[in-house]
């Protein structure tokens, strides 16, 4: 068991996750609510990362870190570390690639609340803060726990673009799928069924998390 | 609603206490450990060197398998890598002439190339080993499948650069061009090699010396005058600490140079 | 916007699109208004824009004196600043909040130690006592509407708008509905507005009526003089009411008399002032349609005595449905009469009979409305 890895892994799936939730619940709401015309070319910006190859994405978000690039020269000066390589890097790119694991089913919650319940709650008295809080939030919370069990798990699993991003370093950016390919690699057949078998359970759990919420609205 | 969040709160707290257990355990230490890239013929012999390094100096390092060529590119781009093992000559001697290194690089092996093969397939004889790539084309020319010769990605790794001029020198390289399958570096192309759809592959010397293949594993040494002699140099990036710079010249000495013989790499003539 | 509507609703809506819109119309405190119409006539949308949910592109609604909205003035208050109670047609109960507090809600702005008795009080006054811990979807139909009427009124709102709230329940549970709020409207002193399709419910329930076709508002008046007086064939039409014919006046040596086929039609009002070779329409509410017993003639009615072949009887149960063709007219005329009568005067398909047609009823419509006549399909 590469504990460096796990570790890696687990911070980076952990804060993807809690990182993106507050874009998420802002971007998933403003699109169930909205009406206007970019409302669908939004949702397919927000959908791009889940058809693009992980290495398209690894490629574009290889080259936007890159010291020459605006968003990499400006990181190196400020922080005087470079994005590619680094867990800043991995992290940034993993938000990329999970923002629809998020968005998605955050905005399906908030879609699935009737429009007049909003508006009973305005004519009821209630500010569009109060509706937000007392009304919106705890019916769109499965979705919202789905949203952030999903971006965890997803992130766990993700490969093409984290290697591509972060050179596998370990310690720093070699996540536990990494080091099972490695290992692989290395003829060690062993470990890499232990890490494999922890990372098959992590993911199971999540997911019968998520479909257990879900599936307890629709009984 | 609060029925929900009541029977799942203690479930979420308890999943993040472990999570956060577990993401506590290891090493945050890591990140102090120097990092150095090494080829991925080393994969084996690096590892018993790194542990007599340690237990000599009781400094630690973290280690990056690759191909040569692939890390090159990513110390180019500034990955903090502060030793470059490479396998060849001519990647390292790229990075000094861009400047990113420290001081002067230095021969430290040269490697061999062999044919590797599972066990069980009829071996060739030592006085011709590519025999089995000979079968592998009649086989295929005879309509009897598509047996597979592996080696790793001439475009990154010094061992497939080494087994295509092989096959070419031997005027087998486009008969062999609908079996071949790459690695994407030299131990790749050995787990390749030992698939059940492939007749062998052509892999580091090196990595056949580890038990964990010999056990598994039929080879055959090729010859080294038939390809270009595999070189493999180092070289300190700049900015290199104390203790990769201590690794570096540790390298050089006799016990490094003692299980770098036990894993089929010979020593340079003194420069 | 008179000074003795200033206490009440006023509301003036127009806009061409993308919902048309041209209403006029005002609601006393204490008053029902109905507004009726078909699908697609706009009255949902207008009791939104009472409510604040929906801005039209021009107009006014004012209650009690205070602007809500005056596009002119730049002026919209929200929903919450108006004080609306709104019942929606779903309901639109929090499924997530039990009767109680669903009504609590509403409820902010008494002090909070205060809201649990008031929303038990305000479920004992829609008789759902013992009910409040149940959440919406434990409650029958009937029962989360009655909810949705507290919390609306908890609110201790200045207008109360209810959008079709009986139309999803059922028959016998609707005129329960019906009478509770009937009942309840005594002690409100607000106005009141009523959206609905049912024009029985609105005639049942209304003080006034205002009926609308593609948000236009045609006319407002207490539902008797709505169905006796309809100014224009489309409101017939609207209403169900399909004895719309035309006519021409003429002056005779008897005076001035309505010109229909074969007869000269007395009529008690509406023809004086129209010039003489005017074609009008005009129309006749089932009341006032006398059928006269087979082989005597009435002896008092004697009145605008018109015959007609039946063309059509259909029994439903204890009423039938008479249609009557007329030689001159394409426009049929039909009446309800109960069946007993239809069998003792021997009425079937194909026979003659004598009908009177009641001067006072008739009512003459706007000259200016189309005067050709409005023919329904009677299938």
């Amino acid at each position: 068991m590469d504990w460096a890895a796990l570790s890696v892994s687990l911070r980076l799936a952990v804060l993807t996750s809690l990182m993106l939730l507050p874009f998420g619940l802002w971007l998933g709401r403003r699109l169930a609510l909205s009406r206007s015309r970019l409302r669908a070319p939004c949702e397919a910006l927000v959908a791009l990362p889940l058809v693009m190859p992980p290495t398209v994405l690894g490629f574009y978000l290889m080259m936007a870190f890159s010291g020459e690039a605006p968003l990499g020269s400006l990181w190196a000066s400020v922080t005087g570390t470079s994005l590619n390589f680094s867990f800043s890097g991995i992290l940034l790119a993993s938000l990329v690639v999970n923002v629809p694991f998020t968005v998605q089913p955050i905005q399906r919650a908030f879609e699935g609340i009737p429009a007049h319940l909003r508006e009973a709650a305005w004519c009821s008295g209630l500010s569009a803060w109060q509706t937000l809080w007392r009304i919106e939030l705890p019916l769109a919370l499965p979705g919202v726990v789905s949203a952030l069990a999903l971006t965890f798990a997803h992130t766990l699993g993700e490969f093409g673009v984290i290697l591509m991003v972060g050179g596998a370093i370990d310690g720093e950016t070699r996540t536990l799928a990494i080091s099972i390919y490695d290992h692989v690699q290395a003829f060690d057949e062993s470990a890499a069924g232990v890490m494999s078998a922890m990372l098959l359970v992590l993911s199971f759990v999540t997911i019968g998390l998520v479909y257990g919420l879900t599936g307890r609205r629709r009984g | 609603m609060h029925q929900l969040l009541s029977r799942l709160g203690p479930c979420i707290t308890a999943w993040v206490l472990a999570l956060g257990l577990t993401a506590g355990v290891p090493a945050q230490a890591g990140a102090q450990t120097p990092a150095i890239a090494a080829a991925s013929s080393l994969q084996f012999a690096l590892p018993v060197l790194i542990e007599r390094f340690e237990a000599d100096t009781g400094s630690r390092l973290r280690v990056t398998y690759g191909a040569s060529g692939n890390l090159q590119r990513q110390i180019q781009q500034g990955a903090p890598f502060e030793l470059f093992l490479s396998a060849d000559e001519a990647r390292a001697r790229d990075l000094e002439s861009l400047g990113l290194t420290q001081g002067e690089g230095r021969d430290y092996a040269i490697g061999r190339l062999v044919w590797l093969q599972a066990k069980g397939l009829p071996l060739a004889d030592d006085a011709r080993p590519l025999g089995g790539v000979r079968d592998a084309i009649a086989a295929f020319d005879a309509g009897q499948g598509k047996p597979r010769i592996a080696l790793a990605n001439p475009l990154h790794a010094p061992y497939g650069v080494a087994a295509k001029e092989v096959l070419t020198r031997a005027d087998l390289w486009t008969a062999s061009e609908p079996l071949r399958v790459l690695g994407e570096n030299v131990a790749q192309a050995a787990q390749f090699a030992l698939a059940s759809e492939s007749r062998g592959g052509f892999a580091a010397y090196s990595l056949v010396a580890a038990p964990t293949l010999a056990e598994r594993a039929d080879y055959r040494l090729i010859p080294a005058q038939w390809h270009t002699p595999i070189n493999q140099r180092m070289v300190l990036i700049k900015g290199a600490s104390e203790t990769s710079t201590a690794f570096f010249d540790w390298l050089m000495g006799d016990e490094a140079g003692e299980v770098l013989e036990r894993f089929g790499f010979s020593r340079p003539d003194v420069e | 916007m008179s000074g003795a509507r200033d206490a009440g609703l006023c509301v003036s809506l127009h806009q061409p699109g993308p919902i048309p819109l041209a209403a006029d119309f005002t609601c006393a405190p204490g008053e029902l208004l109905a507004l009726v119409g078909p699908s697609g006539s706009g009255k949902t949308t207008l009791l939104r824009a009472i409510a604040g949910l929906y801005a039209p592109r021009t107009g006014r609604v004012e209650c009690s004196g205070e602007a809500w909205f005056d596009h002119a003035a730049g002026i919209n208050l929200t929903p919450q600043r108006r004080r609306v109670g709104l019942v929606f047609q779903d309901y639109a109960l929090f499924p997530h909040f039990n009767a109680e507090a669903n009504i609590a809600v509403a409820l902010g702005h008494l002090p909070a130690h205060e809201r649990r008795d008031q929303a038990r009080l305000w479920l004992s006054r829609v008789r759902l006592e013992g009910l409040e811990r149940r959440l919406p979807r434990e409650l029958s139909g009937g029962q989360r509407q009655r909810v949705a009427l507290a919390r609306a009124l908890a609110r201790e709102p200045r207008v109360l708008l209810l959008d079709e709230p009986f139309s999803a329940v059922d028959q016998v549970t609707r005129r329960r509905l019906q009478r509770e709020l009937a009942m309840l409207r005594e002690r409100l002193n607000i106005p009141i507005v009523l959206v609905t399709h049912d024009l029985t419910e609105a005639s049942a329930l209304a003080d006034r009526m205002c009926v609308l076709h593609g948000g236009r508002a045609l006319q407002q008046d207490t539902p008797e003089a709505v169905f006796r007086y309809p100014e224009s064939p489309e409101v017939a039409r609207l209403l169900d009411r399909p004895n719309v014919f035309t006519g021409v006046v003429r002056n005779t040596e008897a005076g001035r008399r309505l010109e229909w086929g074969e007869w000269r039609l007395e009529v008690d009002r509406g023809i004086d002032d129209v010039a003489p070779g005017t074609t009008v329409t005009w129309y006749l509410p089932e009341s006032d349609i006398v059928l006269h017993r087979r082989g005597r003639p009435s002896r008092g009615v004697r009145e605008n005595l018109v015959s007609a072949r039946v063309d059509e009887l259909v029994v439903l149960g204890g009423i039938s449905t008479v249609t009557l063709v007329f030689a001159h007219d394409r426009q049929p005329m039909r009446f309800d009469i109960a069946t007993h009568a239809s069998r003792r005067n021997g009425l079937a398909q194909g026979e003659w009979v004598d009908v009177s047609l009641l001067s006072s009823g008739i009512h003459v419509m706007d000259t200016d409305a189309p005067s050709t006549p409005v023919l329904e399909d009677m299938s």
